[in-house]
């Protein structure tokens, strides 16, 4: 999948300024960059939540599923209902077998703990099958083991449906892990871009260096 | 108080045929409204609060201003508008039931709007997020977010049923308190204070908040479900 | 289901113990009551039973032709000068005059002038309304309610309403004739605006000024067979009330005028109901001319370390002189209901 150049301002601030990109199909690009370089930004904005200044079509067409950031929790509901709204409940029922939270299925989704709330939103999400799939720091508040179980129900549904996958990240570590392909954001600006094992390993740009530096890697 | 207590009791006991007329003209009065500002409020409400549209802010200045409205200028307002002289004269409504309930819904519909426009202002955009990031169109979008609201429709719901209950100016005014006709609890006990009879007041006072408590419980119970 | 059952219990409860406690221990309320503020009571006095509050308030001046309270039956004109709030003409009001004329003329039929003179005998032991010599007498035929003419809208003042007049005499009316009489009680000046402004078919109060003002504007009309406006059939008296003790020496003194000249002079709390009613009207009229009383606020604000306007209703005014041991001007109906209730006003 391609994605047209973008710009997106607040007032007079450009927050994000971004040329044409690819997001290969079967494969997870992960977006790394310190906070406020405009990693969610550009999520929203491919998302169609957010607008791009130049108020067009940015994808080169097909369903996008987003997850954002902070998933709205639907504490009204229960989790087994906001999961199979209207799907096949096989598939839910694999896909909380895989994040370990099929004991939850009868509970409020109110009573759920933050980590809870995090595996359903990524179950949710992963109900539909869309061609780009934008994930907005799925595991952040997810506990290391939950977060190793949700990479791997990433990179497998990756895999069999062949979808293209943006995964949002501030854990280099996390990139490392899943991520083919890695794009470097500071300050709204694309830095540097490739193989994830080439940019994580040997950065070609200095201020990539210094930000994956800082990270302790 | 303990003589206006046992007087209550009495009251209920002896089931006087007006006291249970004055208890079921209230009971009317207070539920038709409460609920018919309900069905109007709540809809108005989530659209403010969902919507961002021209002239929304104007809009919900205007209803915190009505929220605020003293409930005896309403009664007057609308005694005005009904009375023989009235433009409103040949609907022959004033000093009935129907525009005590009409006065009651012009009174708690800004509450209720108010109510539901903070909440779903403060949900609304998050689950918006969540909702078109699935790919849900605007109906789904809308279901989730009412049932999301469920919870503090019962609160706003709570609110307009104590304004409505506990409310004298607009419907002494407009009712006329009229005996076997248009007296309710507030009208009721406002006149047994002006004749001096503050212990039947206070009587009438202690009905009126038992049951009130009575309808609270009932619906807080039900809330309490809801949540569960 | 089980939480519901168990809060109601908890309530049935709450209230009967409250009543139980009470019945225990005597009423504060009683045991202040005969605590007297100004009158100096001698301190053998053991404190009088608890259990009911006796009246000292009692009636001081009575039967003074300045006192006279006339009541006036006044029937709404359909083609009066109706206007509506920015004074445009409005000559379609909708007033049911044969309901209205139906009831005026059997109030003052032989039949209603008999309940009214006997009202109140059997309950107070005194006649609470006396009828007028030279009264108007009616002998229409009084014709049946009909669909169009069955609701009749009075409006009246409070005072007539507290009384219990109405609420005697009209029930039996409605039963012989089919009539619905709503009855819509406010102080004179609101039930007489309420009459103005079309929602009336006819009035009863006592305000003869007031009552003039209204019948000069045109608001009123001469009923077949009648001789004027303005139907004066009853009256009472205004009475006088006080402490028992009279520090005013209310009593002794000449005539009513020469009364309140004495209750001024010497600063004795008054209680005015200050709320434009009748008796409010008839009270400012009683002062010293000197005074410059009036309905006005600004009229009285030297006198307010005696003169008290409470704006309220007259059973409300009642118990404030009651505890106050204050002077007031009452209607005797209320006075007598008050007095008959220990103070307490039901």
């Amino acid at each position: 999948m391609k994605t047209m150049a973008f710009s997106k301002t607040y007032g007079k601030r450009r927050v994000l300024e971004l040329p044409e990109l690819e997001l290969p199909e079967g494969q997870i690009t992960a977006v790394i960059g310190p906070n406020g370089s405009g990693k969610s930004t550009f999520a929203k904005i491919l998302a169609g939540i957010e607008r791009a200044d130049e108020k067009k079509a940015l994808l080169s067409g097909g369903s996008v599923g987003y997850l954002p950031q902070k998933s709205f929790p639907f504490r009204m509901s229960t989790v087994k209902n906001i999961l199979t709204n209207g799907n096949d409940p096989a598939r839910a029922a694999a896909l909380m077998m895989a994040l370990d939270i099929e004991a939850l299925a009868g509970q409020s989704a109110k009573k759920l703990s933050g980590g809870e709330t995090a595996r359903m939103a990524l179950c949710r999400i992963l109900m539909s099958r869309y061609d780009l799939l934008i994930l907005d720091e799925p595991t952040t508040a997810m506990d290391m083991e939950s977060t190793l179980a949700a990479e791997k129900l990433i990179r497998d549904t990756c895999g069999e449906t062949g979808c293209a996958v943006l995964l949002i990240t501030h854990s280099i570590s996390q990139a490392r892990r899943i991520a083919d392909r890695v794009l470097v954001l500071q300050r709204g600006e694309l830095i540097e871009q490739g193989a994830a094992e080439a940019v994580l390993s040997a950065p070609s740009k200095e201020e990539t260096r210094r930000f994956l530096d800082f990270y302790g890697l | 108080m303990g003589s206006s207590i046992r007087k209550a009791i009495e009251l209920i006991l002896s089931a006087d045929p007006e006291l249970l007329n004055i208890l079921s003209t209230t009971a009317k009065v207070c539920l038709t409204s409460s609920v018919l500002a309900l069905v109007i409020g709540v809809p108005l409400g989530i659209l403010f609060g969902a919507e961002r549209f021209p002239g929304r802010k104007v809009l919900l200045v205007l209803n915190r201003t009505l929220i605020g409205m003293p409930p005896v200028v309403c009664g007057l307002l609308f005694y005005m508008l009904f009375s023989g002289v009235g433009p409103f004269r040949h609907l022959h409504l004033l000093f009935t039931v129907k525009l005590m309930i009409i006065a009651q819904v012009v009174l708690i519909t800004p509450i209720i709007i108010g109510v539901m426009e903070t909440f779903v202002a403060d949900t609304a955009p998050a689950l918006r997020e969540t909702t078109r990031g699935l790919g849900f169109g605007r109906i789904k979008e809308y279901k989730l977010l009412i049932n999301e609201c469920l919870y503090s429709i019962f609160s706003a719901y709570l609110l307009s049923f104590a304004r409505a209950i506990a409310e004298v100016g607009a419907v002494a005014m407009v009712g006329g308190a009229i005996a076997w006709k248009t007296n309710v609890m507030t009208t009721a006990i406002m006149m047994y204070t002006n004749r001096g009879s503050f212990t039947l007041g206070i009587a009438l006072g202690l009905i009126l908040l038992t049951l009130s408590l009575l309808v609270n419980v009932v619906l807080s119970l039900m809330q309490g479900r809801l949540s569960r | 289901m089980k939480k519901t059952i168990s809060l109601l219990l908890a309530l049935i409860m709450i209230l009967a113990l409250c009543a139980c406690g009470q019945s225990a221990a005597p009423a504060p309320a009683a045991a202040q009551a005969p605590a007297p503020a100004e009158e100096p009571a001698p301190a053998a006095e053991p404190a009088p039973e608890p259990a009911a509050l006796v009246v000292d308030t009692c009636i001081l001046k009575e039967a003074d032709d300045a006192m006279i309270n006339n009541y006036s039956l006044l029937a709404v004109n359909p083609d009066a000068p109706f206007a509506d709030a920015d004074g445009n003409p409005v000559t379609d009001v909708e007033l049911n005059t044969v309901g209205a004329a139906a009831l005026i003329n059997w109030l003052l039929s032989e039949e209603g002038q008999d309940l009214a003179a006997n009202y109140g005998f059997d309950q107070y032991g005194e006649y609470l309304f006396y009828l007028k010599d030279g009264r108007p007498v009616s002998t229409a035929e009084i014709p049946a309610a009909t669909e169009e003419t069955k609701k009749i809208r009075l409006s009246t003042t409070t005072s007539v309403n507290d009384s219990g007049l109405l609420g005697y005499l009209l029930p039996i009316f409605e039963d012989k004739y089919g009539y619905e009489v709503e009855v819509y009680s406010a102080g004179t000046g609101k039930s007489i605006a309420n009459a103005k402004m079309g929602n009336a078919d006819l009035i009863l109060v006592h305000s003869k000024k007031q009552e003039e003002a209204f019948i000069e504007e045109g608001f009123s009309y001469v009923l077949d067979g009648m001789d004027a406006e303005r139907l004066n059939w009853m009256y009472n008296y205004f009475v006088l009330c006080g402490p028992s003790a009279d520090p005013a020496g209310v009593k002794e003194a000449a005539d009513v005028k020469a009364a309140f000249k004495a209750i001024a002079d010497g600063k004795y709390t008054f209680i005015s109901r200050g709320d434009g009613s009748g008796t409010h009207t008839k009270e400012i009229s009683l002062w010293p001319e000197e005074l410059g009383i009036t309905a006005d606020a600004e009229s009285f604000k030297d006198y307010t370390d005696w003169y008290i306007s409470a704006n309220t209703g007259m059973g409300a005014c009642l118990v404030m002189a009651e505890e106050m041991h204050a002077y007031i001007l009452t209607d005797k109906a209320t006075f007598l209901t008050f007095v008959a209730n220990d103070g307490v006003m039901g």
